[in-house]
């Protein structure tokens, strides 16, 4: 993993919630999107992304389903549960607050 | 919900790993399919598109691990594995493995099998509620505390001042050695049946499970009289007498020939008094005018429970009741009655049950098979060391392969565990057999009558000493191997290599360690033996050999308003003397050393002279026995004559005692048979019983323990207007038989013979006097054939010790042995080298053991008879033994490092 993406263990899990707020997505994509939304600026990498995936899984935050894809072989969709959409709701309210005092922190220096 | 999806979550991964292994393979394989598809339509061909979405990826294998590690129960599948390996690595070396599980068994199932009995005399639960707040109140005073119970009018008096006691129940067992026969759809049915008061039930926190308890009387704790033929049952009467009968309440039962109406039954469970061998009933306490009296040791005493208030000690409850006690003793009119009651001993009413030594007894096997388990480990630990220094290699090579010390340490404590499991189902499986070896002895030391097998809190006890046998003995060695560099080990490569000195040090202290408490353990099994050997030769005073003796429960209701000794006693002894093999047959209360009951004679005497004060102490044993007792037990007479067939109930009355009685009563120590002609008590009105004959001393309460003062009386005297008559006649008979058959043989035909005389007789408990004799030794019997094994299965560990240890530094140093001989040292200079190691090992095991033993004996003294605990000659002995032992299981790699190869030693590498 590059270091100017080595997120926070908790920050890249934000950022999975969020990219699966509006719909289920499969592993490939979520990468994709936060990559593209970064304007290229974060890159997930794999070996970070399905251990994550997977831990979000087991806490219940999210859930998979196998659906065909749009090259039309079966993938493994991951969508928001309920408890996930509040988890990202905590998680992004923090963030929020996190980012603002930072910013305050750097405007200071 | 969130815990419900990862509940599912838990079980999926669970039970479908092999399942959700696929689907991540396919889910990873996915993801590059899709980057491949993407990178061709960014115009890539499609090799090249591929490849480039691989090295995208990274290293798929990793990716798999990682997201593998985030799983559900990652743990048990790592532990899964390390067992697997365990098993793997332990079906190569049988011989390694047989040992350890061996040598654990032993340390392990001696443990459990004493923890059976600990738990099932001195843990029990008791079916009450709180029973840790449950006392038992007794009087004590100048003859020590008094077991008989109090009267009524100073139990009331504690309930009333008391303000430390929440409430005081009362119950008499007065008759409890007497059997009821209560009779049910089947037939009699023999229960114990003990009168408790109205609030009992209510002092114990428990309610009958049908119908109701005991009604309250007027006065405190009595029964109102309309209850005065109420009876009460037990779960267990209930069922087994009554088949469970819903419509049991009201009904009229007969019980040794009284009618009863039942009221209540009790729940399941409960007992009272408990650990009684005979389902029980209970009868109501109706006070009397005995009850209006107070008269130590008088007819109507009452044992007295109660339960104290929450947060009340048993200290402050005592101390309160003794307060109370003063005034009370101060009631009573008679000075030497006084001075018998004048304080109160509580207890609560669990350690009631269990005599003091016994709990001591016990408490000390249980330490002796502790010792045994350390002994075990130890060896353990010190073979698994040896093991995981001839392992080196292999662990070093699993650690430059990238396993982590944690896991090195977690490898070798798999295999600890998985040795020890094993160990302890076998250890299980000895302790169970020792139990049932030692059923009887265990039943008659401790009265537990259910099955000693090992319960629920037994094995999970065990288990607990499994996980912690693991632990000891292979976290030293896991450690060890896991610190030990990778580097120097890998380059070697020669299986000689072995451990530093350090490791040989430890190793050498755990088998000194292990010889010391060797050591200790035999220093108790020899003084145990010598105890033995000194209470088999102890002068009885009768005969033991071919004696039978059926110990009778006499249903004495049916004898009511008729004489026992000629329509019962008589004849059935006429009968038993003309079976064919029978010499001579007698009937006795109790045959000496029986314990099944005891009758104890005082005498009243006022006055103050010194005379009348000794007569007044002296409690004697009292038995009827008919004139042929002496034939049956050859008793010797020291003066006067035995009974004879011309005492009858028309002549005479006479006593015989034996020479511990006169010495007590006239208070000197001359010439036997002063006492003759003296009258001792009375049969009745103008019938004197006089003293005709004085029987030199037996032993007759226990081995171990002096003659007691003894008063013998006539059995075709008593009739039934004799004082004693009931409680000498109606409770309890043993019949006596001296014959020359087996026992097998004749017992059949004496139960028979007693089923005609009356059927309840022929539930009577038939054995011989040397068994008698043989569980009068009790608790040191018991003491020293456990001590016996658990010292043998010591030494066996501590022998198989020095030779593994020794064994295998002769095996390490092959090389440096074969140079010595090549640079000319003697065969028997190396064989010196190899015994010296063991002769200081065990020098310095047994100097430590023999301290350890100094003191630990001590613990032991209540055993002890005949037999000092710091006995030299005992401790020389078990020295002597143990050191040569040593020394021959040195002998062994001694002639081995002796018979080193000269050119084969020195190619070793």
């Amino acid at each position: 993993m590059g270091k100017p993406n080595d997120l926070v263990q908790g920050t890249l899990d934000l950022l999975i919630l969020k990219t699966l707020s509006p719909e289920a997505m499969h592993g490939w994509a979520i990468g994709k999107r936060i990559q593209q939304v970064s304007g290229e600026v974060l890159q997930v990498q794999q070996g970070s992304l399905y251990p994550a995936l997977h831990r979000l899984e087991q806490q219940g935050w999210i859930k998979a389903k196998w659906a065909e894809s749009e090259t039309g072989r079966q993938a493994k969709f991951y969508s928001l549960t309920a408890a996930g959409r509040g988890q990202l709701q905590k998680e992004s309210a923090n963030w929020a607050r996190l980012s603002a005092a930072i910013e305050l922190v750097m405007a200071e220096a | 919900m969130r815990w419900l999806a990862q509940v599912r979550m838990k079980i999926e991964m669970l039970f479908g790993r092999g399942k959700a292994a696929a689907r991540l393979d396919d889910e990873l394989q996915f993801h590059i399919e899709r980057q491949t598809a993407e990178n061709v339509a960014a115009g890539m061909s499609a090799e090249e598109a591929r490849y480039a979405a691989l090295r995208a990826f990274g290293n798929v294998a990793l990716v798999k691990d990682v997201t593998h590690e985030t799983w559900a129960w990652v743990w048990l599948e790592r532990f899964v594995r390390d067992l697997r390996y365990a098993l793997r690595q332990l079906r190569k070396s049988p011989g390694y493995t047989c040992t350890v599980i061996g040598m654990l068994a032993l340390g392990l199932g001696a443990t459990a099998a004493m923890y059976t009995v600990v738990d099932r005399v001195l843990l029990r639960p008791l079916p009450y509620d709180h029973p840790q707040q449950l006392v038992k109140i007794a009087e004590s005073g100048k003859k020590g505390t008094v077991s008989w119970g109090a009267p009524y009018l100073d139990l009331r008096e504690w309930a009333e001042r008391s303000r430390t006691l929440k409430q005081i129940g009362f119950f008499s067992t007065a008759n409890l050695s007497r059997v009821s026969f209560l009779e049910d759809n089947a037939g009699a049915a023999q229960v114990d049946s003990p009168q408790v008061s109205s609030n009992l039930f209510a002092t114990l926190g428990v309610q009958t499970a049908l119908g109701r308890g005991f009604k309250a009387g007027t006065d405190w704790g009595s029964v109102s009289a309309e209850d005065a033929h109420s009876l009460i049952l037990s779960d267990t009467v209930w069922r087994t007498a009554y088949g469970s009968d819903s419509k049991i309440l009201g009904r009229t039962v007969k019980m040794s020939g009284d009618s009863f109406i039942v009221v209540g039954v009790m729940p399941r469970g409960f007992t009272f008094p408990f650990g009684g061998a005979r389902p029980v009933v209970w009868r109501p306490i109706i006070l009397g005018d005995a009850d209006k009296v107070r008269a130590a040791h008088g007819m109507a005493s009452y044992q007295a429970v109660a339960r104290l208030r929450p947060g009340i000690s048993l200290n402050a409850a005592q101390a309160e009741l003794r307060g109370i006690q003063a005034g009370v003793a101060a009631e009573y009119i008679e000075p030497f009655q006084r001075e018998q009651v004048n304080s109160i001993e509580l207890q609560t009413y669990g350690d009631s049950l269990v005599k003091d030594n016994v709990r001591k007894s016990l408490l000390a096997l249980f330490g002796a098979s502790g010792v045994l388990w350390l002994i075990a480990c130890l060896n353990v630990t010190s073979l698994m060391l040896a093991r995981s220094s001839a392992r080196q290699r292999e662990i070093a090579v699993r650690g430059a392969l990238g396993a982590s010390r944690w896991q090195i340490v977690q490898q070798l404590l798999a295999e600890g565990l998985v040795l020890s499991v094993l160990g302890s189902l076998l250890g299980l499986a000895l302790g169970t057999l020792t139990l049932q070896l030692f059923a009887h002895a265990l039943t008659t030391q401790f009265s537990v009558h259910q099955r000693m097998t090992p319960s629920v809190s037994v094995i999970a006890a065990l288990a607990g000493l499994t996980v912690l046998s693991a632990l000891f003995s292979s976290l030293l060695p896991a450690v060890g191997a896991a610190r030990a560099s990778i580097e120097p080990a890998l380059r070697t490569g020669s299986p000689q290599s072995g451990a530093g000195r350090g490791q040989h040090r430890l190793r050498a202290v755990l088998v000194i360690t292990e010889i010391a408490m060797s050591l200790t353990l035999l220093a108790g099994c020899g003084l145990l033996l010598r105890s033995i050997y000194a209470l088999k030769h102890v002068p009885l005073g009768f005969r033991t050999d071919h004696v039978i003796v059926a110990n009778m429960t006499i249903p004495a209701y049916k004898f009511a308003g008729r004489n026992m000794t000629t329509e019962f006693y008589e004849p059935l002894l006429e009968r038993v003397q003309h079976v064919p093999g029978v010499q001579s047959a007698s009937l006795m209360t109790e045959v000496p050393l029986g314990k099944t009951f005891q009758m104890i004679f005082t005498f009243a005497a006022d006055g103050n002279s010194a005379a009348d004060v000794r007569r007044r102490e002296l409690q004697s044993q009292f038995r009827v026995v008919s004139p042929e007792m002496q034939k049956v037990f050859g008793f010797t007479m020291l003066k006067g004559r035995f009974f004879n067939q011309g005492d009858t109930p028309g002549s005479q009355p006479v006593v015989v005692v034996n020479r511990a009685f006169e010495k007590a009563w006239t208070g000197q120590d001359d010439d036997a048979g002063k006492i003759l002609g003296t009258t001792l008590m009375s049969y009745g009105k103008d019938r004197k019983a006089m003293v005709v004959g004085v029987l030199d001393d037996e032993r007759q309460v226990s081995v171990a323990e002096q003659s007691k003062p003894e008063v013998e009386v006539c059995l075709p005297q008593i009739t039934p207007d004799t004082m004693f008559y009931k409680g000498a006649e109606g409770m309890a008979m043993d019949l006596a038989v001296r014959t020359e058959r087996s026992p097998s043989s004749i017992m059949p035909e004496l139960r028979q013979l007693l089923r005609n005389a009356s059927p309840e007789l022929a539930n009577s408990n038939f054995t011989t006097m040397d068994q008698i004799v043989e569980d009068s030794y009790g608790s040191q019997q018991l003491a020293t054939r456990l001590l016996e094994i658990f010292g043998g299965c010591a030494l066996l560990l501590c022998v198989s010790g020095i030779y593994g240890l020794l064994a295998y530094l002769v095996n390490q140093r092959t090389r440096e042995l074969g140079l010595r001989m090549a640079l000319g040292a003697q065969r028997g200079q190396v064989m010196g080298l190899v015994l010296r190691q063991a002769g200081w090992m065990l020098l310095a095991g047994s100097a430590l053991g023999l301290v350890l033993a100094y003191f630990s004996s001590l613990l032991l003294s209540m055993f002890l008879y005949g037999v000092k605990p710091h006995d030299p000659w005992t401790m020389a002995a078990v020295t002597v033994v143990l050191l040569a032992c040593g020394l021959a299981s040195a002998w062994l790699p001694a002639r081995r490092a002796a018979a080193v190869d000269l050119m084969q030693a020195l190619r070793t590498e």
